[in-house]
């Protein structure tokens, strides 16, 4: 706010105001140069002051914690409160020796892959679906993007009710089909499938708008002279869209990593991370560490780990985006 | 049979196009009901729910409760911590979304309309949410925040949220002010006007349909962050909905499932209702929020 109240009144006069007797032509030409780049050129303080807010706020709040995070990460206390010493790598060391935390890894890859095995193909079968319904029900569209709205807590909570053991309604039809007693919560194998789904559930829309994005750019005249050659419905789609939409079936993948990677509130609401372990993936082994054991130092090397799968994501991210040329959004 | 008929009728489209025409519509059909029930029954179910008496939850299967209540509704209001919790969220809500707007619309006017040093750095903007998720943030501003005893203050929230909204609130701010035609502010600039009230007066009435869409945008991450409110608050009176929902969780297990489901209906509805009034403006600032 402060910087629009000291905009200096000497920028007022804009372009012109270094050559104010130069021929007309010359100040239209300057005009011209000034509209690629800007609207008055090298302004002096004025963007700084503009941007200067933001940037220090990014600054505080996304950089300095993350750098903060791997100083503290560095050193390591006896106990609760203890004096710091410092161990250099030694919190890493001890988390790849550590079965527990390894584990959460692998739970983390499990979790991320099921994600994605049951989310891609899901959501390219909906996009599909949505770019052809025409009409009336255009209006699916509007409420596909719903779940995404939806707090992560409050999609665990739907996802307890409809998934309870004794009337849920996913076990209801389950049983009609011959499948009794699903017990959704206390076998690890069905509680890991259940923060899935959740997850899933959540994501999707965004998964959906990117694919649907994508096949609403497949030429029309394309599909037409498919549908002449003979290919129809699913075959179509698999023979003429599929390869037009690789770039955004590759961003959706990342992205759907991405958020299932840095999943904590639905897991944890979800089934806390049981039974036992069973669901305990990082960002719950990252939860534990923090606030329940309170193991500042070893939570902080935990966070730059989760910070490093993260931005493996990200640098793949950004060279699709690149490589394909994507507009971005 | 009923391809003769068809065709019958229709001497043009010969009994195979009619079945095909069928098809298609089977294989666009069947997907369509499904995304419909996915994204839709488990909601409606969980508003069922929550009408229903705690005995009626297994004992009445039906989607339309037996024997209505509010019970569900009045054991949350009565729930200690929910009304401060749904104050607590109104308020970091809004005032994430004004302090987002209030510091990225200069900052994004400066990166769309000037030659600076510094420009590249939007690009590192829009990178950045992507590289440090709220996740990551969650532990290391706990720990700041301790330090600073910031811990239990909403205005901690908010600044909290709002700095892990500004980046793309500003590079989403900078495409629309890209929109804006340079020529309407040379003009104003000919004649005599300001800085300030280039922006007041041109700028940011063109640009009201982002000033909504990010105010949303803002307002969203506020009313379900989770993460962050888990590590910032400790006390009961200063969380937000989400982490009293979570708490209601833990506490009362699956002996409240009407309260439950009460609970998190109450935490969709307000935003749902604002997105239906605005969802013109909305949804293509969201879905680009998350895309980008």
């Amino acid at each position: 706010m402060s910087g629009i109240d000291t905009s200096p009144p000497r920028e007022v006069a804009g372009p012109s105001e270094p050559q104010p007797e130069l021929p007309r032509t010359r100040r239209l030409r300057t005009l011209a140069r000034a509209d690629k780049s800007s609207l008055v050129g090298h302004a002096g303080a004025t963007p700084y002051v503009l941007s200067g807010p933001s940037i220090l706020m990014v600054t505080a709040l996304l950089v300095f914690p993350v750098v903060y995070a791997v100083w503290v990460s560095l050193f390591d206390a006896e106990f609760i409160g203890g004096p710091q010493e410092f161990v250099g790598l030694g919190q890493y060391t001890a988390l790849l020796g550590d079965p527990d935390f390894m584990g959460s890894v692998g739970r983390t890859l499990i979790f991320v892959t099921g994600v994605l095995v049951i989310g891609v193909p899901l959501g390219l079968v909906f996009a599909f679906a949505l770019s052809r319904a025409t009409g009336k029900l255009r209006f699916l569209r509007g409420i596909t993007i719903v779940p995404y709205l939806i707090s992560g807590i409050a999609t665990a909570v739907i996802f307890r009710l409809i998934l309870n053991r004794d009337f849920g309604e996913v076990n209801r039809v389950l049983g009609f089909l011959g499948i009794e007693d699903v017990a959704w919560f206390s076998d690890p194998t069905l509680a890991m499938l259940a923060s899935m789904l959740a997850q899933v559930w959540s994501d999707l829309p965004l998964v959906i708008l990117l694919l649907l994005g994508g096949l609403m750019t497949v030429d029309a005249e394309l599909l037409d002279a498919a549908d002449v050659d003979g290919a129809t419905g699913w075959k179509r789609a698999l023979m003429v869209s599929i390869p037009l939409i690789i770039p955004q079936l590759v961003l959706a993948t990342i992205l759907l990593s991405y958020q299932a990677l840095t999943s904590l509130g639905v897991i944890l609401a979800l089934t806390g991370g049981g039974p036992v372990d069973a669901t305990r993936t990082l960002p719950v082994a990252l939860y534990e560490a923090a606030f329940v054991d309170l193991e500042t130092n070893k939570a902080m090397a935990i966070v730059i780990v989760i910070l490093l799968f993260n931005a493996l994501l990200t640098l793949g991210y950004w060279l699709i985006s690149r490589r394909f040329d994507l507009e971005e959004a | 049979m009923t391809a003769t008929t068809v065709a019958d009728r229709r001497p043009v489209s010969s009994p195979e196009a009619r079945v095909k025409r069928w098809l298609r519509r089977i294989f666009i059909g069947i997907p369509l009901a499904a995304l419909a029930i996915w994204t839709i029954y488990p909601m409606l179910m969980t508003l069922s729910i929550s009408f229903k008496t705690k005995a009626d939850v297994s004992a009445d299967p039906g989607l339309i409760p037996a024997n209505p209540t509010l019970d569900g509704y009045r054991s949350v209001l009565e729930r200690d911590g929910f009304q401060s919790a749904f104050v607590n969220s109104m308020l970091v809500g809004l005032g994430t979304a004004l302090l987002t707007v209030v510091l990225a619309v200069p900052a994004a006017y400066a990166f769309a309309r000037f030659r600076f040093r510094g420009r590249h750095l939007l690009l590192l903007f829009t990178l950045l949410p992507r590289l440090i998720p709220a996740l990551g943030l969650m532990v290391p501003l706990y720990r700041i925040a301790v330090t600073l005893g910031a811990i239990d203050h909403l205005l901690t929230l908010i600044v909290a949220f709002t700095g892990t909204v500004l980046p793309l609130a500003v590079w989403l701010f900078v495409g629309f002010f890209q929109q804006v035609p340079r020529e309407l502010e040379e003009a104003a600039n000919v004649d005599g006007a300001s800085l300030y009230s280039r922006i007041r007066y041109i700028v940011l009435p063109l640009a009201f349909p982002a000033i909504i869409t990010i105010g949303v945008l803002a307002f969203r991450e506020a009313w379900n962050e989770f993460n962050l409110v888990l590590g910032l608050t400790s006390s009961p009176g200063s969380r937000t909905l989400p982490y009293e929902l979570f708490l209601m969780t833990q506490t009362t297990g699956f002996q409240d499932n009407p309260g439950q489901a009460a609970f998190a209906i109450m935490t969709i509805i307000p935003f749902i209702f604002v997105y239906l009034r605005l969802e013109r403006y909305v949804v293509s600032g969201l879905t680009s929020g998350a895309l980008k």
